[in-house]
């Protein structure tokens, strides 16, 4: 009866939140909507503002102008206790004079739930977070797998109207953390709270999320599905944060339709036509590591007009498990990085090769954009 | 095997170092601490004639400690004094080192050390300052004197001067042992239990006061201890009515010479110090003053 449990109508809604730190903007007229069921990240470097705005919305930092409300309720003026929000902090920040059980029924005593219904729920949030035999436990007694998952059983057992994470894995090793990655997820989809995750790393806000919000500067660089910015970043800026990709610099030389021939390195490359572009421009364009394909150099047949190709010296072999990451040298002197599975490809160190890939794949943009 | 002269097995032994680090210390500890405790126990049980000690052992001086109503009624008054004048330190410190901790930012040393101030005068004097703000002829007196209200009688020469007078004295280590406590005290907590639901007074019931109780016990110690053996305050500021049981002991040494009643009498107050504290110490639990806790990986 409790796992399914969803709390009607709750959604936040941001309108144009601003945050002033002295003459710093850490948030900019913020506008967001999040629906219920969602999983959302905001990602963004360290200092975009991105836990400066989860703060917010948790009622720790009071906005300069703007409206925060949650549930369809204006919570602006109201104080984080009021607000019913769950948050998980990166350093967890457990009470360390309190067990394990302690620390988790504190919201729910907070709210003078009476016992039963404190003991029945503690009950059921130590069974979804596998808990079961820790209840007496101090939290320095507790790995820190297990720290973050009281912080978590902290944040959900009052069912809240939203949870707020705020870098929750960055402190726990890589295995647990990809673990958890997939186990936050569940807990979200089961619930049905909206989860909003702040992360500096895409690979988390790639893994868990329904959708992204790329943050900089206090401001939305781009939102939308998460394939959505993997695939088509709206901005240089979203292109190298999110995934991981080559950036070749050029000049625009012919636009013809949506490609545009950019000059590079006395050749040309085929790629999608950049907003605002004209005939020589300066470009940047981007082209993910997996979207290329390495083939020897003897192998070299008839260059398609729909491919680009690029000849170069392949210097080493970076092996991964099930990618490879091949480091190709180019005349220019740079290098790309050319992802693929190992055993499909034929070559080897200080071998001639060419990488090539379809023409208009990849992302270009104005070299003013910043 | 040879070669090894003394320096260097010295060297070698760490029980040896630690010893020769410890050991000058500790023998000054038991030579001017734990003897003249001794010989106050023994004391204790010997009589006085005639300002001179004599080694016959009785239990007079308990009896006499016990069976007169006076000193009944000076211990009494110390202890509630000691124990009133703690509260109060505890009510009226702990506002200001949370205030110095939380919000001092780069003047907390400053303003911590501006607590000590004080002590740079000496206790007697201090007093003396007080005798001048409280007294008849005193500031606050002739202010209230000025604009027509009659001198305030409770302010001079009564239990009420003489406490104020300690609170006056003892608060500044009360306030040092809660900012000591208070810096090591993560406050992103008092976030955390306000997302959770807790209005600020019941996260300090929950959180800052719990985490923060060693220290405070600490500080507790401190101001008691000495309240209890106070006997100075009722001299300079405390008038006829308030005559302390530390008072009637000094006297015991000065005035009238009776060393082994007086040292019955230290006994007993070193009783009730070790008293209090063991009262106190079932309230310690490290675990739950968060002591042992890492909190921050």
């Amino acid at each position: 009866m409790l796992a399914g449990v969803t709390v009607p109508g709750a959604t936040l809604e941001l309108k144009s939140v601003t945050r002033r730190f002295g003459p710093v903007t850490a948030v900019d007229r913020i506008e967001l909507a999040i629906e219920q069921n969602e999983f959302f990240a905001l990602l963004g470097p360290s200092g975009s503002g991105k836990t400066t705005l989860l703060r917010i919305i948790a009622g720790l930092e009071r906005p300069d102008e703007g409206q925060v409300e949650i549930a369809g309720r204006d919570v602006t003026d109201l104080p984080p206790y009021g607000r019913h929000v769950g948050m998980v902090f990166q350093n967890f920040l457990l009470f360390p004079h309190k067990t394990v059980a302690e620390n988790i029924v504190f919201p729910l005593r907070m709210q003078n739930l009476p016992r039963a219904r404190r003991d029945e729920q503690l009950a059921w949030v130590m069974g979804l977070l596998r808990l079961q035999g820790l209840e007496a436990r101090y939290p320095n007694e507790l790995s820190g797998g297990q720290q973050q998952r009281v912080a978590l059983a902290r944040g959900l057992i009052s069912r809240p109207a939203l949870l707020l994470l705020d870098e929750p894995l960055a402190n726990l090793d890589r295995e647990l953390r990809s673990e958890m990655e997939v186990e936050i997820r569940r807990y979200q989809k089961e619930l049905g709270i909206p989860f909003i995750y702040v992360t500096h790393n895409q690979e988390e806000a790639l893994t868990m999320s329904d959708r992204i919000a790329v943050m900089r500067n206090g401001r939305f660089e781009q939102i939308g599905a998460k394939t959505e910015i993997y695939t088509n970043p709206a901005s240089a800026f979203v292109a190298t944060f999110v995934g991981h990709a080559n950036r070749i610099d050029g000049r625009i030389m012919e636009i013809d339709g949506a490609l545009a021939r950019m000059s590079w390195n006395g050749g040309a490359l085929l790629v999608p036509r950049p907003a605002g572009a004209a005939i020589g421009d300066k470009v940047r364009y981007f082209i993910k590591h997996e979207d290329l394909e390495i083939v020897p150099a003897a192998v070299n047949g008839v260059a398609a007009n729909d491919v680009n190709e690029i000849r170069g010296l392949l210097r080493d072999i970076i092996f991964k498990g099930q990618t490879a990451n091949y480091i190709v040298a180019v005349p220019d002197g740079g290098d790309l990085v050319v992802s693929d599975t190992p055993r499909t490809v034929g070559v080897h160190p200080n071998q001639q090769v060419i990488v090539r890939w379809p023409a208009g794949a990849g992302a270009c943009f104005t070299d003013e954009a910043p | 095997m040879s070669g090894l002269g003394p320096l260097s097995s010295f060297k070698r032994n760490p029980a040896l170092r630690f010893a020769a680090l410890v050991g000058p210390g500790a023998a000054f500890i038991v030579v001017s601490l734990l003897l003249p405790l001794l010989s106050i126990v023994v004391f204790s049980f010997w009589r006085t004639e005639s300002y001179e000690l004599h080694a016959d052992w009785n239990l007079d001086n308990y009896r006499t400690l016990l069976g007169e109503a006076a000193y009944r009624i000076f211990f009494l008054r110390s202890l509630v004094t000691a124990l009133i004048v703690t509260v109060v330190c505890v009510v009226c410190g702990w506002p200001v080192a949370y205030f110095i901790a939380r919000h001092g930012g780069r003047y907390r040393l400053l303003l911590v050390l501006a607590l000590a101030a004080p002590f740079f005068t000496g206790a007697i004097l201090r007093i003396t300052a007080l005798q001048g703000l409280l007294g008849p002829i005193g500031l606050i007196n002739m202010a209230l004197g000025m604009v027509g209200l009659g001198p305030v009688e409770a302010l001079m020469y009564t239990q009420l001067a003489s406490g104020l007078a300690l609170v006056y004295l003892f608060i500044p280590f009360m306030v040092t042992a809660i900012y000591l406590s208070l810096v090591n005290f993560n406050f992103e907590l008092l976030e955390v239990a306000k997302i959770n639901g807790a209005r600020p007074w019941r996260a300090f019931i929950e959180i800052t006061w719990p985490l923060n109780w060693l220290g405070t016990a600490i500080g507790m110690i401190l101001v008691f201890i000495p309240c209890l053996a106070n006997a100075l305050t009722p001299r300079f500021l405390g008038g006829p009515d308030a005559t302390s049981f530390g008072m009637s002991l000094a006297q015991q040494f000065g005035e009238t010479g009776t060393w082994a009643l007086g040292s019955a009498m230290g006994v007993a107050m070193f009783g009730a110090s070790l008293l209090v504290i063991l009262c106190l110490k079932p309230t310690i639990r490290l675990k739950r003053s968060g002591f042992t806790g890492a909190m921050t990986p």
